[in-house]
């Protein structure tokens, strides 16, 4: 198990943006879905050890995000793209990619090789040298990507990576995730409900800061069966779900 | 770097880029020429150390471009270039790591193995350039050349006019040697 | 997403056969582009790596905006503007400038004022915290060793030579705390300056002299308190990120 939650709350104030999750899972990919405000990019940076819960019970890798060192180890295995990251617009895509990957602590004699990789799986191997600044919107979110990827991780966290990518970018980072989660948890949080259905082995839908439905693709497809809104069965499905959990 | 199409750039001017320091040049010609200096270094080494030896190849290209004249062939300059790291490597791992050749085609023993290794995968490459076997240019090639055959003879045993025999060797030549040189054959496709 | 395929054998050259099957030219890519494309850390970068153990530490440390080379060019030529005119003056320019000038270099080092990608960096092994505390340290050491020297070649007093710099903590620690509160380094820059030009003024009107927010020995425990106070503020602000969701 890579993640173990229990009870998970977080509070901003007096809003519980997590009002207690529980969650387990291993290797695979896993989709996050909801509406705006449901609390998804909430757990994900709890997951990503950047805030810490309020209450309840989180483990990561087999390890207690709360202690220093612990933290320490998880932060050495993890990846983590947010909603909306940053860019330093004089470094270039090498430089980006290179500076995260010695701020996760990985050996200094596997950063280059590393950073190559990483940089021509996500297919800016013609940027490798171009500075941020130059760069389009998709490009920059698969720099993002790259930085996430490029320590190998074992614990994987996208906040709606596929902003900005073109359908054929979208279809080649879905065979990526599947590639990924062969041997990592990943954790999606994404609107794009196809994007879910293609990669995901498995789905959670947010609802209020609760979990309000979990399982695979097919069986989400499957709620929406009796009637719910969208163009495609996972949406109906998706749609259905909420019209349940709001009533 | 100037947007260019590499893909349309030529030998030359995609090694005088590689010189100025485009990495992009660099895999255009890994893209272009990597294949066949695979297939040539396939034929001594394993493949393992043909990646590694390409590897090396390329990185050499990427420090000594600025070395490379124009007037000759890239092709020739790139298999120099690779045929030194073949050896280097060939040579270190001993003969019993050669993918060795029964006997060299003139019944000689080089003194050195690796160097005997690289001249047969460089006249296999060749003497492959000459079309099918069966095919006019290998025949002619093999009944002139090989078999050390008069003009008058071989042009009864081919069945065809001497002067159709002495355009063949011609040709034969002629594709030998950009072959060997790495050129690409300027005229058109002939018999 | 893995780049263009790396199989195409081109035409036009004397057939040396295709690419053999089990030779894969995108490892041999990423072999060359690992060493075509690798970053050579320079003699400051890799003695900071040593000394500090950590070379992700390092390269945070060089990279600080506030440490590169222009900065700290301008630095130089500001303080050694302020000497010359201390010189030709008597007014000890270097002193008066040397705290909000450190203080401008605090604002601009740390935090989510300068940081775009600061949520991302607050997940990393290498914490931010001693980003915080390496980058405060070098751009302190360095402000102070250059306003010494200013100082010094300035011709100025020993009370005066270091008497400033008690007065440049408190306001390094106004500017950093400013700066992570209002999460923009350019906050961080005015209120240090400000602080620095009340702190010269309001010593005039009650001395008369300019120096007297240098000299005066009964302001060094609440200079002190200011650098304190502000440093925990920015530490406590800077705890939890304010994210987007």
């Amino acid at each position: 198990m890579n993640i173990e939650t229990a009870g998970l709350i977080r509070r901003f104030g007096r809003t519980e943006a997590v009002a207690g999750v529980d969650l387990q899972a291993g290797p695979g990919v896993f989709g996050l879905l909801g509406p705006n405000g449901a609390g998804k990019t909430t757990l994900l940076r709890m997951m990503a050890t950047v805030i810490p819960p309020s209450s309840g019970t989180l483990r990561l890798l087999g390890r207690d995000p709360g202690a220093f060192g612990p933290r320490r180890e998880i932060r050495r295995r993890l990846g983590y793209l947010p909603q909306s990251l940053g860019y330093y617009p004089s470094f270039t895509v090498l430089e980006f990619v290179e500076y995260f990957a010695l701020l996760k602590e990985l050996p200094p004699a596997r950063v280059p090789g590393a950073v190559a990789a990483a940089v021509e799986q996500v297919g800016l191997g013609d940027k490798a040298r171009a500075r941020l600044r130059t760069l389009s919107g998709g490009m920059l979110r698969r720099v993002g990507i790259a930085q996430a990827i490029v320590n190998k991780p074992e614990l994987l966290l996208l906040d709606e990576p596929t902003a900005g990518l073109d359908p054929e970018q979208r279809v080649s980072f879905r065979a990526m995730l599947r590639d990924l989660g062969q041997r990592a948890s990943v954790v999606v949080s994404t609107h794009l409900v196809e994007d879910v259905g293609a990669a995901c082995t498995e789905v959670a839908l947010m609802h209020q800061g609760k979990i309000v439905f979990r399982g695979t693709p097919d069986e989400l497809t499957a709620r929406g069966v009796a009637g719910g809104a969208g163009d495609a069965p996972l949406e109906r499905g998706y749609t259905a779900v909420l019209a349940e959990a709001r009533s | 770097m100037a947007y260019c199409n590499r893909g349309e750039m030529d030998d030359d001017g995609l090694i005088a880029a590689v010189a100025a320091g485009d990495d992009r040049a660099l895999r255009e010609l890994l893209s272009r020429h990597g294949p066949w200096l695979a297939a040539r270094l396939r034929r001594v080494l394993p493949a393992a150390e043909v990646e590694d030896v390409l590897q090396e190849t390329f990185l050499a290209v990427w420090r000594g471009a600025a070395g490379y004249r124009p007037a000759g062939s890239a092709g020739g300059w790139l298999w120099g270039i690779a045929r030194r790291q073949a050896a280097l490597w060939l040579r270190r791992r001993g003969p019993a790591e050669l993918a060795l050749p029964a006997v060299p085609a003139d019944g000689r023993a080089l003194a050195d193995p690796a160097e005997a290794a690289l001249q047969h995968a460089e006249l296999a490459d060749a003497v492959n350039a000459l079309g099918p076997a069966g095919g006019a240019q290998r025949e002619v090639w093999q009944l002139m050349y090989v078999e050390d055959r008069p003009v008058a003879e071989v042009a009864e045993l081919m069945g065809v006019p001497e002067g159709t025999v002495k355009s063949r060797a011609y040709r034969a030549r002629r594709l030998m040697r950009a072959a060997l040189r790495r050129e690409p054959v300027r005229d058109g496709g002939g018999r | 997403m893995s780049g263009p395929e790396l199989t195409g054998d081109r035409g036009g050259l004397a057939a040396g056969g295709p690419l053999p099957p089990d030779v894969d030219l995108g490892r041999v890519w990423l072999g060359v582009a690992t060493q075509v494309w690798r970053r050579r850390p320079g003699r400051v970068e890799r003695l900071a790596g040593r000394l500090l153990r950590s070379p992700g530490l390092a390269r945070a440390l060089v990279t600080t905006p506030s440490l590169l080379l222009g900065w700290v060019i301008a630095t130089v030529v500001l303080l050694a503007a302020g000497a010359v005119a201390t010189r030709a003056s008597g007014t000890p320019w270097v002193a008066l400038c040397a705290p909000a000038l450190a203080a401008a270099g605090i604002a601009y080092a740390y935090g989510p004022g300068i940081d775009p990608a600061w949520e991302l960096s607050c997940s990393m092994a290498v914490s931010d915290r001693m980003v915080l505390l390496v980058r405060a340290l070098a751009l302190f050491g360095l402000n102070a060793l250059l306003g010494v020297a200013a100082s010094a070649v300035s011709g100025a007093a020993a009370a005066l030579t270091f008497g400033w710099l008690i007065p440049m903590t408190a306001m390094c620690g106004l500017a950093l705390a400013t700066a992570t509160v209002a999460r923009s380094a350019n906050a961080g820059v005015a209120a240090g300056l400000a602080g620095w030009v009340i702190a010269v003024l309001a010593g005039k009107a009650v001395d008369g002299h300019v120096l007297t927010a240098i000299t005066d020995s009964a302001l060094v425990l609440p200079y002190l308190a200011i650098a304190a106070c502000g440093t925990a503020i920015a530490v406590y602000m800077t705890r939890i990120p304010r994210g987007t969701a």
